[in-house]
């Protein structure tokens, strides 16, 4: 039984700060998920935990002892390095078992030979060697058990390195990125069984990605990172409906969500020349009267019809545009509009996009150039202050 | 396709400088198996006569030939054991550990390199007369090693470096200690460049000759290169006896580098590819 208290963790490599004031909550048996783009400071919050890199402030709690001070081994908590870290000179059991070999370690054992006896004597002994067969039986490597790393795939490497941890049988599983080395179809099996492994073994798992994939089909919460802050924290489904802000609106997603400029007028949301009914959902915005806001809204709740066609049905609204690029991507094609009376949200980079992302089913025949309606369902739309980026919400003003 | 001529010329070279680099030993042998009549004939002997082949058993009769090799390997390998000993931990710490003067000190190692053994011998005289380690091999293992230390510190630091820091956090997470991580893990990736290096070390101690000369007078430790040069007289230098003992003097070293030979290539293209 492991829950995991992060509470005001930071770190600070000099004047760089990587990990700004962290306060996460990670109960028992729960998969969480690091989610960021490379540089966010999740890794290094992972190492924090681990043990790995020390912490600047703050303190992290495992039940209800304080591990911040201790070293790795005493933490009880086991790591999956995104390169495997296996030990090269050590056949696979060799290295299932090293964390074995480890607790009933003497000084003595780094003699040679007798160290080597020693070592053997306890990988042989009926406990380590039972729970090192069935470590392997359930990862199925049983048949490459004397084998060495360097003769195994990516995968059956992967397979070690996840043996290596389960058979401490750990309060706490703590993964960096343990498939980015994996080729796509390999990925999507290791996912489902990293998934299987968490719940046949339980405990609680600290996943780190920049995969938002891995995170929404793997992670029971999700910590959304970015320059060492946490932009959200919450299970993937609230994550996907709700962003908290822009950020996180645009990082979850394929294609993300489509950030549409606007203001919002007599409890109307005007789009450029389009007015929208407030949908119920965000009558609590309707306090940002006259302010500039973006409308969220997900490809897959918009709609094409032909140029002109009647669009305001209830809550919803029709918008015209230009096809400027279709995507097939196999069971739904993705199509770029560029809007004709309402313009995007500025991306990350600053450039103006100018257009939105539709997803339609089955293979579409539209082509560049084809004027179209877009009609948006507003049911699942969110609203962020253009300002600031965050999420408008009941009773929240926007900023000045 | 290979042109046949540029191949011929090839293949011509190769044994031009296989010839070059193996007619030496070839005379060696040779010599060890002529007649002292046939020593200095105007037409020298190419080919070895077995029946002098009483020359090996007369030089182990009259010399002391196999207490001067038992000396030499007794220097080679404690200067080999002793130099990988303690290069390791310094190679460790210059490789991983960030420290005041670290780059000053990989200078000043390097710098010992670059004095002849000649200009330290009386210095190392002087004070081995104080630490009573003058006429023992004990005094010349540590002259060599202090010479060998160095070189192999960096050789060793060369190879940790190669070695994936992540190895060594999964071993802290799994509960070894810093030695632990050294002595269980670091050492045993980097096995091919310690056995490149114990080549090293071997040989410097087995080939060396002006400390063993200089620092060890007592007959009974003589070393096999000073026991050899003491046959080069002013009047007459029996040659064959001299090449028999030569012939004697390589093939222990031949072996040792024949055992340790397939480690030293892995060790020496180490960390040269991604892998």
């Amino acid at each position: 039984m492991a829950s995991i208290k992060l509470q005001h963790v930071a770190k600070h490599f000099g004047t760089k700060v990587a990990i700004s004031d962290v306060d996460l909550d990670v109960n028992d048996g729960e998969f969480l998920v690091l989610l960021g783009p490379s540089g966010c400071g999740k890794s290094t919050l992972l190492r924090m935990l681990a043990g790995l890199e020390t912490v600047s402030s703050g303190e992290i709690h495992l039940n209800d002892r304080r591990v911040d001070q201790l070293p790795p081994s005493a933490r009880d908590m086991a790591f999956v390095f995104q390169s495997y870290a296996l030990y090269p000179h050590m056949s696979v059991r060799r290295n299932i078992a090293f964390p074995l070999i480890m607790r009933q370690f003497k000084w003595w054992f780094h003699i040679p030979l007798i160290g080597g006896w020693a070592k053997r004597r306890i990988e042989r002994s009926p406990e380590v060697a039972d729970l090192v067969e069935k470590t392997a039986r359930t990862l199925s490597l049983t048949e490459m058990l004397d084998r060495y790393p360097r003769t195994l795939s990516g995968g059956q490497r992967q397979r070690v390195a996840l043996g290596r941890a389960m058979v401490r049988q750990p309060e706490v599983f703590l993964m960096d990125e343990p498939l980015s080395n994996l080729d796509a179809k390999l990925r999507t099996a290791m996912r489902a069984e990293i998934t299987r492994l968490h719940q046949r073994v339980g405990g609680t798992f600290v996943y780190v990605t920049h995969d938002q994939v891995e995170a929404m089909t793997m992670g029971t919460r999700i910590a959304l990172m970015r320059d060492g802050v946490v932009q959200q924290f919450g299970t993937p489904r609230e994550i996907y409906t709700s962003p908290a802000n822009t950020y996180v609106a645009r990082f979850i997603g394929t294609p993300p969500m489509n950030l549409i400029e606007g203001r919002v007028e007599g409890g109307m949301i005007k789009l450029g020349e389009a007015s929208l009914p407030m949908p119920h959902g965000l009558a609590a915005a309707a306090h940002a009267a006259g302010e500039p806001i973006l409308l969220g809204i997900r490809p897959n709740a918009l709609t094409l019809g032909a140029a002109g066609a009647p669009g305001q049905l209830a809550g919803q609204v029709s918008l015209a545009g230009q096809v400027s690029l279709v995507e097939h991507v196999g069971a739904e094609s993705v199509v770029a509009v560029k809007l004709s009376h309402a313009s995007t949200a500025h991306d990350e980079e600053g450039a103006v996009p100018g257009e939105i992302m539709i997803t339609t089913q089955g293979y579409s025949d539209l082509e560049p150039g084809d004027q179209v309606s877009v009609v948006a369902d507003l049911s699942e739309a969110v609203l962020f202050s253009r300002a600031t980026g965050e999420r408008l919400r009941a009773g929240l003003a926007l900023a000045a | 396709m290979t042109n046949p001529s540029s191949h011929a010329i090839r293949i011509a070279l190769i044994l031009i400088l296989l010839s070059l680099a193996t007619f030496p030993i070839y005379w060696m042998v040779v010599t060890s198996l002529t007649s002292s009549a046939n020593l200095f004939a105007d037409t020298p002997q190419m080919l070895p006569d077995p029946a002098q082949s009483f020359n090996y058993a007369d030089t182990f009769k009259h010399t002391g030939v196999l207490v001067w090799l038992k000396n030499s390997a007794i220097v080679a390998i404690g200067t080999m054991v002793l130099s990988i000993l303690l290069a390791i931990l310094p190679a460790y710490a210059l490789s991983r550990f960030k420290f005041r003067g670290k780059g000053g000190l990989g200078f000043v190692l390097f710098a010992t390199q670059m004095l002849p053994e000649a200009m330290l011998v009386v210095p190392l005289y002087a004070i081995f007369t104080n630490l009573a380690l003058l006429n023992t091999l004990g005094g010349l293992i540590l002259a060599n090693t202090a010479f060998t230390v160095p070189v192999i510190t960096w050789i060793l630091k060369g190879a940790i470096d190669g070695v994936p820091l992540e190895i060594e956090e999964a071993a802290r997470v799994d509960g070894c200690s810093r030695l632990g991580i050294v002595l269980q893990v670091v050492v045993p990736v980097v096995a091919p460049t310690l056995a490149a290096a114990s080549v090293i070390a071997f040989f410097h101690g087995w080939n060396e000759y002006v400390f063993a000369q200089t620092l060890v007078s007592s007959q009974e430790l003589r070393t096999a290169s000073v026991g050899l040069a003491s046959f080069v007289g002013e009047l007459s230098t029996p040659i064959h006896t001299v090449m028999a003992i030569g012939v004697m003097y390589t093939l222990p070293a031949v072996l040792f580098y024949l055992m340790v030979q397939r480690y030293v290539v892995a060790g020496m293209t180490a960390g040269s590819v991604k892998g």
